[in-house]
């Protein structure tokens, strides 16, 4: 029996059996919590769809009559000269089947690091419902503004006809974004992922709605 | 070209924008207690660099290869002992941390047999700080990065392939290196200063790493301004061609996928 | 093993003599990234109590079957499943704060503080006493990212734990929820922290 001690296996059954045992374990854990972590990462984005398709007060009337839309999801891919990118489509719709509206989730290069925003439009993709951030880690104080109600405000209601553009100081014009002062960078690329993302979906979301025959309101 | 600026500009922020100790504060137990001496702090930044290359090789090959969800070779060994669909979906990714520190501690192994065979003075000298790099954050940080970036990501065309993984972590670890060698001149000169008991040590090391992190916020924007630079002329040329280009690619089953689901 | 330590002086050492941050300079990398709030200051404090406590419990009651060179490995195994659990609990219950911590919870794998305390004491003595040991290091590091979550806060946003404390004149010190303001405040503490000690000791300034 002693020569099995002096071998590897011999020394290492602790180590063995402990790796068993907490793989086994952490397995379990995993199918356990899994589906849970999946569920967040979902919830995530889903719970911002009614707010961003029918706006605060629309979305909390419809929650209070007790009533919800009914999301399904798609990746649409596009491809520009070779490079494809793939966007996540959320198509909201009410409950006698006629489209609310669309959430696209698009994502790109900030001021400081990755900025990931939700695009709300109607049903024909003719104006934008609204914006929002779901990431970013811009400066705190001024990039970090962007997440702000009012600043993202200015997008709604925009028809997507014209591309938006920003501006330091003063509102008018059409679709002219009103940059955060100190954040001039941070609030063009937000208003660059907008454009990107309504110029490479609003072909696509219109031949899906129009081929569906599903109108809007 | 898209793919050397993608490597160019990864390697700038992990070294300089991003860099492990002032933007992220990993590494930072042996940036505060690091040597006196510039070349001891050299040894020790290529030492680590050293180590979290092959660190970042290690955890990249296992991650897409046995851990993500469906990776090739659990598949492969899962299919000898269920059906082929339920292999499919194996999903080893919550042992990733165990298997991360035990390729860390391989690579330190590694390195610690090389240096010994080749540098043997340097080894010497290093003493006991050469097993203590297992314990630097610095190095399963670049592996859990480099994991979040493969397995973390919504779709695989932006998963991290083996190059950008190598970059981000050698350049780190460059960038590492840079930190503490800086801090070990300025300790140098900080022993002819007259520093007040209480702050001799970690304390003034930490007040003055505060400052260098202060000049390091100055580089923030720098990628993001070189990649602006750098797209807008094929932005330009690409957007003229999305409405043509754009309806004949078409993936052929996404309207039967997208009608799935509406029924 | 007559000048052991026993378990309530374990438990008092690790709350302010033998701090974890502040006195044995450990773990400085998780201090340095999550105080820039309190919520996240507790719960990086709860993350790393709760993998300290059940691997310094673990360790210590299979000390007698560890292998001298074998050791590290095994406390490695154990404290990097434990991590994994507090991981997936918090990415399950909690996942704002998961996803705000983000990277850092894993890096309580390589805590310093956790591997000194098994190698210092769980291997060495018995469930209790580790047990105690481990809750008064994690007490103590709690009580110091706390003294400096609470002063990078308020000063960088004027609330605390997200409510406003502070009038709305006050200009947000924004430096200090960054990474240069985590630094220095915890420069300028160690050193208050050094001064009293040195007070305490040695009756000199």
């Amino acid at each position: 029996m002693n020569f099995i001690k002096d071998t590897n296996i011999g020394q290492a059954w602790l180590v063995i059996l402990i790796s068993v045992v907490f793989g086994m374990s952490l397995s379990g854990i995993q199918a356990l919590l899994g589906p849970k972590i999946e569920e967040n990462k979902l919830k995530e984005t889903l719970e911002k769809v009614p707010v961003l398709v029918l706006g605060q007060k629309a979305s909390d009337a419809l929650a209070a009559k007790g009533e919800s839309l009914k999301i399904t999801s798609s990746t649409v891919s596009i491809d520009k000269n070779g490079i494809k990118k793939f966007y996540s489509l959320y198509r909201a719709e009410f409950k006698n089947g006629t489209t609310a509206g669309w959430v696209a989730k698009t994502g790109g290069q900030g001021y400081a690091d990755k900025i990931e925003l939700l695009l709300g439009m109607d049903a024909y993709a003719k104006s934008v419902t609204g914006v929002f951030v779901l990431e970013q880690k811009e400066t705190p104080g001024l990039g970090n503004k962007i997440v702000e109600d009012d600043w993202r405000a200015q997008f709604n209601n925009k028809a997507t006809e014209t591309p938006f553009n920003v501006v330091k100081q003063g509102k008018g014009g059409v679709n002219m974004i009103e940059a955060i002062s100190g954040a001039t960078i941070s609030s063009r690329s937000v208003t660059k992922l907008v454009n990107q993302a309504i110029s490479d979906l609003k072909p696509r979301v219109t031949q899906m709605q129009t081929s569906d025959g599903k109108g809007d309101k | 070209m898209n793919y050397l600026i993608d490597i160019f500009l990864i390697s700038l922020s992990a070294a300089i924008i991003n860099n492990f100790i002032f933007y992220y504060f990993v590494g930072c137990c042996p940036f505060i207690g690091v040597s006196r001496r510039v070349d001891m702090a050299f040894g020790m930044g290529c030492a680590v660099t050293f180590v979290i290359t092959i660190a970042a090789f290690l955890s990249w090959g296992i991650t897409t290869m046995v851990l993500m969800p469906g990776a090739p070779l659990s598949s492969f060994i899962a299919g000898f002992f269920v059906s082929k669909e339920s292999a499919a979906t194996v999903d080893l990714i919550a042992l990733s941390y165990i298997v991360y520190i035990f390729a860390i501690a391989f690579s330190v192994q590694f390195v610690e047999m090389y240096m010994r065979k080749f540098f043997p003075a340097l080894y010497k000298s290093f003493g006991v700080f050469l097993p203590l790099i297992t314990t630097n954050c610095a190095i399963l940080f670049a592996c859990l990065t480099i994991m979040s970036n493969v397995a973390g990501v919504e779709n695989p065309a932006d998963a991290w392939d083996l190059g950008r993984s190598l970059v981000f972590s050698f350049f780190g670890g460059v960038g590492f290196t840079i930190a503490i060698v800086i801090m070990a001149g300025i300790r140098e000169e900080l022993d002819l200063c007259d520093i007040p008991e209480p702050f001799k040590g970690a304390a003034i090391t930490l007040i003055i790493g505060g400052i260098i992190s202060l000049a390091f916020m100055g580089f923030t924007g720098v990628d993001s301004g070189i990649r602006n630079a750098i797209t807008p002329v094929q932005e330009a040329a690409m957007l003229e061609s999305v409405v043509p280009v754009q309806t004949a690619m078409v993936e052929p089953n996404l309207q039967q996928k997208i009608r799935g689901i509406n029924d | 093993m007559a000048d052991q330590p026993t378990a309530s002086e374990r438990f008092i050492q690790g709350i302010l003599p033998e701090n974890p941050v502040y006195r044995q300079l450990l773990g400085l990398c998780s201090t340095l990234a999550v105080t820039n709030g309190m919520k996240s200051a507790i719960t990086m404090a709860c993350s790393v109590a709760f993998v300290l406590i059940c691997a310094n419990v673990a360790i210590s009651m299979i000390r007698d079957l560890l292998k001298p060179h074998l050791r590290i490995v095994v406390f490695t195994l154990i404290i990097a499943a434990f991590v994994t659990i507090a991981d997936r609990v918090l990415a399950a219950y909690f996942y704002q704060m998961s996803k705000t911590l983000g990277p850092y919870i894993p890096l309580i794998i390589v805590n310093c503080i956790i591997i000194c305390r098994c190698e210092v004491c769980a291997s060495k003595q018995s469930v209790f006493i580790a047990a105690s040991d481990a809750l008064g290091q994690s007490l103590g590091f709690g009580l110091a990212l706390s003294s400096i979550a609470v002063i990078r806060e308020i000063l960088g946003t004027g609330s605390l734990f997200g409510i406003h404390i502070l009038p709305a004149s006050w200009p947000d010190w924004v430096i200090m929820v960054l990474p240069p303001g985590a630094f220095i405040t915890l420069g300028l503490l160690l050193g208050f922290v050094n001064w009293l000690a040195m007070r305490k000791s040695g009756g000199k300034i």
